[in-house]
């Protein structure tokens, strides 16, 4: 709305005259019993003035009217933000093209790809089109401004993806370029196989009045497939050498029975294939013979016969060995008796994953002994100072994790570095034998260390008594997984480089506390080498589209950044392979640790140094929801994103707005002039009947 | 000169509220030590109907307990051992500071916060006591103001209390400084030397923080804490209409109000504070139940144990 005079808006200023008149009225006293003023105290003095404001219906009648009066002489008109739609003119045209894995079944991908050229054919010399393919997610894939051969251009060299079916994200940018534009006509062609699985009706998107919507439809309602939908790696560790047993799962949507032949592959040959007659309708369990475990990570595949739609014909994944974690405990020159047999003999037990844990005194350690490692445990010694510390700082940064017990030792004498490099100020004993001891009070389930401890019954520390812990004041960006009843802090964490520091503010053994004694400790402390040590359940496959963080993944980074771990470069860069060949630069942790898994195929990561087929191979797969090819109806997308009826078939007309529509809009002075002087009477007639009620 | 009838110690216990959640349990949803068999989880392996684990046989053991089935399929001897319930304590511990006071209205039929805290504990107390749990009560202020351990056979005396909890607080003069709940709830913790259920009723004006921290004693020895905050409608919507002089319950001291300019942030803060106390005990493991004492208890009643069963049940 603008004004064609706006400076009779000043005007607006006698407003205050009613509101002053209003205000003159002041109130009895009287006195009310109040639980808490808690609240109340807390709301600045003024809104508590003693003046209140009498009769609102007669103040408001009398500003409104004042206010009507002075927008009046301003002359205010109406103007739309957007031209109105008309049946001519310019058009904004936006492509949505799905690429999803779904769309490689049989011809429907090349027919797309012909409808999306029709949609931009046509275009004039003022008409304006945007290219957007979308699949998990959407990108606009055509220049702003691009002419409609490179449009063509852009269709021709579009690729499938792996990734499953989402109309939401499309739909959203599509929203956003029509409602940005300026042009009188706007379309949304959308050109998809319409899975149903991709729509939710949730989805609050919606398009500005007047956009038509488009849909091609290339899906039937009928879809014949075989799937290879789950893969399973089951374990035998009963024999001298870990044997694996791969079972794959077909699912067959068609409504006949097909037998197909399910091919294991193992390190790139064919080792087993197995006949299966999958149900109409329904699924089958392949369980293949077992093999032996290889000795590294090995790419592995099960495929069945090629049919319509080929991508999720095969499942990739890998087998790598159980790797035990390797902890290195490091105890004082002369430990107490049984020090650290807890903590080593805890670690000892489990095999998910398991831990090889040496142990060695403060004076026994060299500059080698922390190759390899994925955690070291001070326990109640001094940091390391000379070559051994610079290394063990290097080891830290290039992603192994410490876990600092500080016991009875002097921390203020500890080296500048390393106090640097702690999570935590370490402070004076607290000595709680005098109220039989402290208990863990506070407790993250949020955190990796606590989450297993999150539901009832798995482990209730209420039981563990602390005697005897340090004081320890987190540094900035350090955090507090446990804290005791008195709030100190019990386990402190802080990342440094790609690794990580814990401390943990009482002792491992019997000495200070009867946590070790306690059932809870075994696998709290299995929680704590594994979160210290970045494992992570290894998975043998990903889904297209899934980002991995490669900060908790340990288990794929460690062989390419302890080999680094003592060089003087603790920036510890890998390299990630797509399987089309394309390189990106990732790390273990800061900037580039989270990789966004695009193809289908083996990813391949590794070293900068390491050569091509030495690094650990990844399996992604195609979303398994694209095997469902239930089909939806394009409309139900339409209603829901449309808010008129009128508005959904497509070249409706709207809306012409003429000259004298213009010349109306401007003529609301006069409705604001003749309320005002209705309101002005009204509140004539109120006030004589309020004076008269009140005398 | 009017003759008071002496009020019977069953006065609290509402026909109408425990006929409603007759059917239902109050059961802990940590473990519990007691001594006789009841309907919570013990730490202990016994005798009940929920299979528990497998467990070898070891010499000595009862060799009814073994499982025939297992030993014929594996060739190996299993006893299987079962979940054991018990009893435990059940304690209501009541807030009596001066604000509690605040809602009893007779025209309007309206009864305090103090009051409709009685009849809860006493639901709670009576219900407990039919599932066989040791009861007992507390009432606190700045310190622990009156207190009856937990026991089996301290139904009647915990009736009686909550029965002179109205009489001695119409008595009770306004003592300067506002009520925590810090210094009493950690004498009370040091006291109960089992894990309990603790039921916490008060209208909790204190900063989230000190009540948590509070609340951390009594939690953190494992005990079970349902927290139920009691607010009068007036205290939620700020419905006051009169400019007024208000006086603070808690500590006498008065302030001139506007209500119709202040209602709007008074509410939000209220929001934020139930908020705030909702989230913040969640995060303790602790249950949280905010009654509005002008709904009749019954139904609040009713509603949070159904809640609370099914939550138990889905966990």
């Amino acid at each position: 709305m603008s004004f064609l005079a706006p400076a009779f808006l000043a005007g607006l200023a006698a407003i205050a005259v009613p509101v002053i008149i209003h205000l003159i009225h002041r109130e009895r006293k009287v006195v009310i019993e109040f639980p808490s003023f808690m609240f109340l105290e807390r709301i600045p003095y003024r809104s508590v003035r003693r003046q209140k404001i009498r009769h609102l219906l007669l103040l408001l009648l009398r500003c409104v009217a004042i206010a009507m009066l002075v927008a009046a002489f301003a002359r205010p008109f109406f103007q739309r933000r957007h031209a109105p739609i008309t049946g001519t003119g310019a058009r904004e045209i936006v492509v949505l093209l799905d690429r999803s894995a779904s769309m490689g079944y049989a011809d429907r991908w090349t027919k797309a790809k012909d409808a999306a050229k029709r949609a931009v054919s046509g275009l004039g010399a003022t008409d304006r089109a945007t290219l957007v393919l979308f699949a998990g997610d959407a990108m606009v894939a055509s220049e702003p401004m691009a002419r409609p051969d490179r449009i063509a251009a852009a269709i021709s060299a579009a690729k499938l993806s792996a990734e499953g079916t989402r109309y939401a994200p499309a739909l959203k940018l599509a929203s956003q370029i029509v409602s940005a534009s300026s042009l009188p006509r706007r379309e949304v062609v959308l050109i998809s196989d319409f899975q149903k699985i991709g729509w939710t009706s949730r989805n609050e998107i919606g398009f500005p009045q007047g956009t038509v919507i488009t849909p091609v439809d290339l899906g039937g309602p009928t879809a014949a497939d075989i799937a290879v939908s789950q893969v399973t790696t089951d374990r035998d560790s009963t024999g001298e050498r870990d044997r694996v047993t791969v079972a794959a799962r077909l699912v067959n949507t068609s409504s006949a029975p097909k037998t197909v032949s399910a091919v294991l592959s193992v390190g790139g040959r064919d080792a087993q294939t197995k006949s299966a007659a999958v149900p109409a309708r329904g699924a089958l369990q392949v369980a293949f013979t077992p093999i032996a475990v290889p000795s590294g990570a090995t790419k592995g595949s099960v495929r069945v016969t090629p049919d319509s739609l080929t991508q999720d014909d095969v499942l990739n994944f890998t087998i790598a060995p159980d790797e035990a974690v390797p902890v290195l405990v490091v105890e004082p020159t002369s430990p107490r008796q049984n020090q650290g047999l807890f903590l080593s003999r805890a670690l000892a037990i489990g095999d998910r994953p398991s831990f090889r844990v040496d142990q060695k005194t403060v004076a026994e350690l060299t500059p080698r002994d922390f190759d390899g490692r994925a955690v070291v445990v001070l326990d109640e010694v001094d940091p390391p100072g000379g070559e051994v510390g610079n290394r063990l700082r290097a080891a830290v940064k290039a992603g192994m994790g410490i876990l600092l017990v500080p016991g009875t030792n002097h921390a203020e004498t500890w080296s500048a570095e390393w106090r640097a490099l702690l999570p935590a100020t370490i402070g004076q004993t607290v000595d709680r034998t005098t109220d039989a001891g402290g208990t863990l009070s506070s407790l993250d389930y949020a955190h990796p260390i606590f989450e297993l401890f999150n539901a009832p019954r798995s482990g209730d520390f209420s039981t563990a008594r602390f005697l005897r812990y340090r004081t320890l004041v987190p540094s900035p960006g350090a955090t507090v997984s446990a804290r005791f009843d008195d709030g100190s802090p019990a386990l402190v964490e802080r990342a440094a480089g790609s690794g990580k520091v814990l401390i943990w503010a009482s002792s491992l053994d019997p000495y200070w506390t009867n946590l070790p004694l306690q059932p809870v400790f075994l696998p709290f402390v299995h929680q704590l080498g594994k979160h210290a040590g970045r494992y992570a359940d290894p998975r043998p496959w990903y889904v297209a589209g899934e980002v991995v963080d490669l900060s908790r993944h340990g288990e794929l980074t460690a062989p390419f950044t302890a080999a680094r771990a003592g060089s003087a470069d603790s920036a510890s860069e890998l390299r990630l392979q797509a399987p089309s060949g394309a390189r990106e630069r990732v790390t273990a942790s800061g900037p580039n640790h989270l990789v966004t898994l695009r193809e289908q195929g083996f990813y391949e990561l590794g070293g900068r140094d390491t050569p091509a087929g030495s690094g650990r191979p990844i399996a992604v797969n195609v979303d398994p929801a694209e095997s469902d090819l239930s089909h939806l109806d394009p409309q139900e997308i339409v209603v829901a994103v449309t808010s008129d009826d009128g508005l959904r078939q497509p070249g409706s007309d709207f809306n012409a707005a003429t000259p004298q529509d213009q010349e109306n809009r401007q003529k609301v002075w006069w409705y604001l002039l003749l309320g005002a002087l209705f309101l002005m009477a009204v509140e004539t007639a109120m006030s004589n009947r309020l004076s008269r009620v009140t005398s | 000169m009017t003759a008071v009838a002496p009020q019977q110690p069953t006065s609290f216990l509402d026909p109408s509220v425990l006929a409603r959640i007759g059917n239902l349990e109050l059961l802990a949803k940590v473990v519990v030590e007691g001594f006789i068999n009841g309907l919570h989880k013990s730490p202990h392996l016994g005798a009940s109907t929920d299979f528990a684990e497998h467990r070898a046989y070891m010499p000595g053991d009862d060799i009814r307990r073994i499982d025939w089935k297992l030993w014929a399929r594996s060739d190996r001897y299993y006893l299987k051992e079962f979940e054991a319930d018990t009893n435990t304590n059940f304690i209501a511990i009541v807030d009596v500071s001066p604000s509690m006071r605040f809602g009893a209205n007779a025209e309007e039929g309206r009864v305090s916060k103090l009051t409709y805290a009685c009849y809860l504990a006493a639901c709670l107390t009576y219900f407990s006591s039919l599932q066989r749990d040791r009861v007992g009560m507390a009432t606190i202020d700045h310190d622990i103001v009156d207190y009856v351990p937990p026991s089996a056979k301290h139904l009647r005396l915990v009736l009686h209390s909550l029965d002179r909890i109205e009489r001695s607080a119409r008595d009770a003069k306004v003592m300067p400084g506002k009520s925590t709940l810090q210094a009493p709830l950690r004498k009370l913790s040091e006291t109960l030397r089992r894990r309990s259920i603790v039921v916490l009723i008060s209208d909790f004006y204190e900063d989230p923080d000190e009540i948590i921290n509070a609340l951390s004693h009594v939690r953190g020895r494992g005990n079970d804490v349902i927290v139920f905050h009691l607010l009068d409608p007036r205290e939620i919507d700020f419905s006051y209409t009169e400019a007024s002089n208000f006086i603070d319950m808690e500590t006498g001291t008065k302030m001139p109000v506007i209500p119709e300019y202040l209602r709007q942030q008074y509410r939000e803060l209220v929001r934020e504070h139930t908020a705030s106390l909702q989230r913040r005990i969640g995060e303790t493991r602790a249950d949280y139940a905010l009654f509005d004492t002008s709904k009749p208890l019954d139904q609040a009643l009713f509603r949070y144990l159904v809640a609370r069963e099914r939550f138990n049940r889905v966990r």
